[in-house]
């Protein structure tokens, strides 16, 4: 069942172009949205139960004979899965209209259901090449995404982004090799094994540098974070939406993490590392989207600085900065897609992102405006929406692990994010209406419905915090926590 | 680890080298590419090295033969785009590129 | 092993020629002979299927859209390209050769290593039995390129 997640959205993605030469636009929009529902409600259902009793690892069967496919299954990965599904459904429905004027709908859906069962691909593997294999399926559909309007910005970045990746693809490699070199062995439970009878300090250093390299790249953290503010910006907005949302902490934040916490196992230098790592995007990209101009650029910017409090939360180490860390990743997915997809609908609306040429745009387009006071205010940490509660798990984390410096630091860029947040609520909805907006009409159906779905989710899950952190961020905390022993009990056979 | 390895990783840095030089001082959009190819074959030396070394030489076949499998979806994607955004700059200078800044 | 060096030397050199030539159609046979030295040297390893693999398909697939990329980008003029960059370039590198040789002199025998365990099977059973999930990958990646190139080369239809 649980390959599914995998092997749906290659199907329907291979017959896609087929569907969409009898139906243009009805039948791909229909299945694919019909395919990430499914999934949603699959990951919201059935997950749970299955790791009940601890992480597991299950065996592809194909008519009774076992095929050599197996997907790893623990908190951590449902609840990565639970959130790619999400975000992509809303994704998916808001593309219904937006879409339309970009045309080749079929093409685009089949790209997006490659880049999913990419992600998906990646969260449930539990062999180190193989998450390089899928971490490369979602990339190069999300280059060709990127660049889908193939306007000369689009192209652009694009091809920057592209440049990128392919170092990082290198770094990851060549670090691959060498663990194989020094273990002999490919999944997290042989290379776990293997390095903790090896006493191989420098040599794990080494790898780990590399792989922060060409991880840190994919999640965008500084200094590596050169790709996302021209890429994420001239994307349509829907993919905006996902790769700020979910292709960056997928790539980049998730498998940093498992193979940290659950191979290598995190040693103080690498909680030191990260921690700072993080640090310094936080302030770092908070400081650079203040003086941007374009919406997208400034949200993209805000993308990096929040992938930061991740990393940040994660480094700390203890149960209660990796559930804040956690949190916080979900609750970014869920408010920073939704304010891209507002990035879009204002886009359409007034063909400019340019903040200083909007203004007042509220009182027409009143159902984007306040979904998108939502989500800034959520993700800028304002109770009692989730970002808030999220910020303040990491902040408390810092504090019990007596970081002072850094929850000082936490503190202040989340006023930074506040302001700037602020700035484009002002400068694009509130204020005095620009005459030439006096036409614009609010976006259509699909594109709000997308909209409020996610802004009701940042206010649910911060309403319902606990529960939310209860059944979903503690499992994923646990299976971190639980550190090597997870590779090695559970998925060791 | 033999010394044999070290002296295939050896030559591999050089070529990985050789394509970073390139990606980073080539001005013309093919020429990074083909520092992209070059990087690649650093790659599968390395991995097809290690295999040999750890006497796996089927695994590293298998990987090795994946991410050339990879690299030319890759290939195929970068080319695509290469050709599109000749087709707006009429050029091939990547140096046209700057519409954006960092 | 010194046919080996030797064969890596020619590998390493054609790159070098690749990126250093004015004519990018001269690049792209320098990779191709690249791609062959390569395939040599695999085979020379043990490594057939690597070796026909890295022949057919860099050496020919690849080569093949590289040249017709050339073809088909035929700009007005030809690119600028630093004129410091081939007098730089052999000094950094046979800079960049040197502290190679010595860094790896040093690791020998740094690198800790589990002793290699005898492999079983043959090379379809580890391709199609172990590593059948980098199959479904390869499947993936491959659909993901393809439709890459159909949405980057579509026609522009007339509401866009």
């Amino acid at each position: 069942m649980i390959f599914l997640f995998i092997g749906l959205p290659l199907v329907v993605a291979a017959l896609l172009p087929l569907i969409g030469k009898v139906s243009k636009k009805i039948a791909p929009d229909v299945l694919a949205n019909a395919v990430f529902l499914g999934l949603l409600v699959l990951a919201l259902t059935s997950g749970r139960q299955l790791i009940a009793s601890g992480p597991v690892l299950l065996r592809l069967d194909w008519l009774g004979e076992p095929v050599g496919i197996t997907a790893a299954v623990d908190g951590f990965s449902l609840f990565m899965l639970m959130a790619v599904s999400l975000v992509t459904l809303c994704v998916g429905l808001f593309s219904v209209d937006y879409m339309d004027h970009y045309g080749a709908k079929a093409n685009y859906y089949a790209l997006l259901l490659m880049m999913m069962a990419g992600m998906n691909g990646l969260l449930l593997s539990s062999d180190l090449f193989n998450v390089y294999v899928f971490l490369e399926v979602a990339a190069i559909a999300s280059y060709a995404l990127v660049a889908f309007g193939l306007e000369h910005d689009e192209l652009e970045a694009s091809f920057k982004y592209l440049m990128l990746s392919v170092i990082s693809s290198a770094a990851i490699l060549i670090s691959i090799a060498v663990i194989f070199g020094m273990t002999g062995g490919l999944s997290f439970s042989s290379v776990a094994l293997a390095l903790r009878d090896l006493e191989a300090g420098p040599a794990v250093g080494v790898c780990a540098a590399l792989f922060i390299m060409g991880f840190g790249l994919k999640a965008a953290l500084i200094p590596f974070h050169a790709w996302l503010p021209d890429a994420h910006p001239s994307a349509p907005a829907s993919i905006s939406a996902i790769l700020s949302g979910l292709l960056i902490k997928v790539s980049g934040v998730y498998a940093l993490a498992r193979i940290f916490f659950n191979v290598f196992g995190l040693t103080p230098a690498l909680s030191e590392i990260m921690m700072w790592l993080g640090a310094v995007s936080i302030v770092v990209a908070a400081l650079l989207a203040l003086g941007q101009r374009d919406m997208k650029r400034m949200l993209a910017y805000s993308s990096i600085s929040q992938v930061g409090y991740v990393v940040l939360g994660l480094g700390i180490g203890t149960p209660l900065g990796i559930a804040g860390g956690l949190f916080h990743l979900l609750n970014h997915a869920v408010g920073k897609g939704l304010l891209f997809l507002n990035s879009g609908s204002v886009q359409m609306a007034t063909g400019t992102r340019d903040l200083d040429e909007m203004g007042g745009l509220a009182k027409r387009m009143p159902v984007t405006a306040a979904t998108n006071l939502v989500g800034s205010l959520s993700i800028a940490g304002v109770p009692p929406l989730a970002g808030f509660w999220s910020k303040l798990l990491i902040i408390m984390g810092l504090v019990q692990a007596r970081h002072w410096p850094l929850a000082v630091i936490a503190v202040l860029a989340s006023v930074l994010t506040l302001w700037y947040y602020l700035l484009i609520q002002r400068k694009a909805f509130f204020g005095k209406l620009e005459a030439r907006w006096a036409n614009v009409k609010e976006a259509p159906f699909w594109m709000t419905a997308s909209t409020v779905i996610l802004a009701l989710l940042s206010i649910g899950l911060g309403l319902f915090f606990s529960a939310v952190i209860k059944t979903w961020v503690q499992p994923a905390s646990d299976a971190l926590t639980g550190g090597i022993r997870v590779a090695l009990a559970s998925w060791g056979f | 680890m033999n010394s044999t390895w070290f002296v295939y990783l050896g030559f591999a840095a050089a070529l990985l080298v050789v394509g970073l030089y390139a990606l980073l001082t080539m001005k013309n959009m093919i020429k990074l590419f083909i520092g992209i190819e070059v990087i690649s074959k650093a790659i599968s030396l390395v991995l097809l090295s290690t295999g040999f070394a750890k006497k796996n030489i089927l695994l590293a076949q298998s990987l090795v033969i994946t991410f050339i499998v990879i690299e030319v979806s890759l290939v195929a994607t970068a080319l695509a785009l290469i050709i599109n955004i000749t087709r707006r700059t009429k050029s091939l200078d990547v140096r046209k590129l700057t519409k954006l800044r960092g | 092993m010194t046919g080996q060096i030797l064969l890596l030397s020619g590998l390493v050199f054609f790159s070098i020629l690749a990126i250093l030539a004015k004519d990018l159609i001269r690049s792209a046979v320098s990779l191709a002979v690249a791609s062959l030295f390569l395939g040599i040297i695999f085979f020379r390893m043990g490594a057939p299927y690597a070796g026909v693999f890295e022949i057919s398909v860099v050496a020919g697939l690849i080569t093949v859209l590289f040249i017709l990329t050339i073809a088909l980008t035929k700009a007005d003029g030809d690119v600028r390209e630093s004129k410091l960059a081939p007098i730089i370039f052999p000094l950094v590198f046979i800079a960049f050769v040197v502290i190679d040789v010595l860094v790896m002199k040093s690791l020998l025998h740094k690198i800790p290593a589990v002793p290699g365990t005898a492999e079983s099977g043959s090379f379809g059973d580890v391709l199609w039995k172990q590593r059948t999930a980098d199959l479904v990958g390869q499947l993936a990646v491959i659909l993901a390129g393809v439709f890459s190139v159909l949405a980057l080369f579509r026609k522009r239809d007339k509401d866009e």
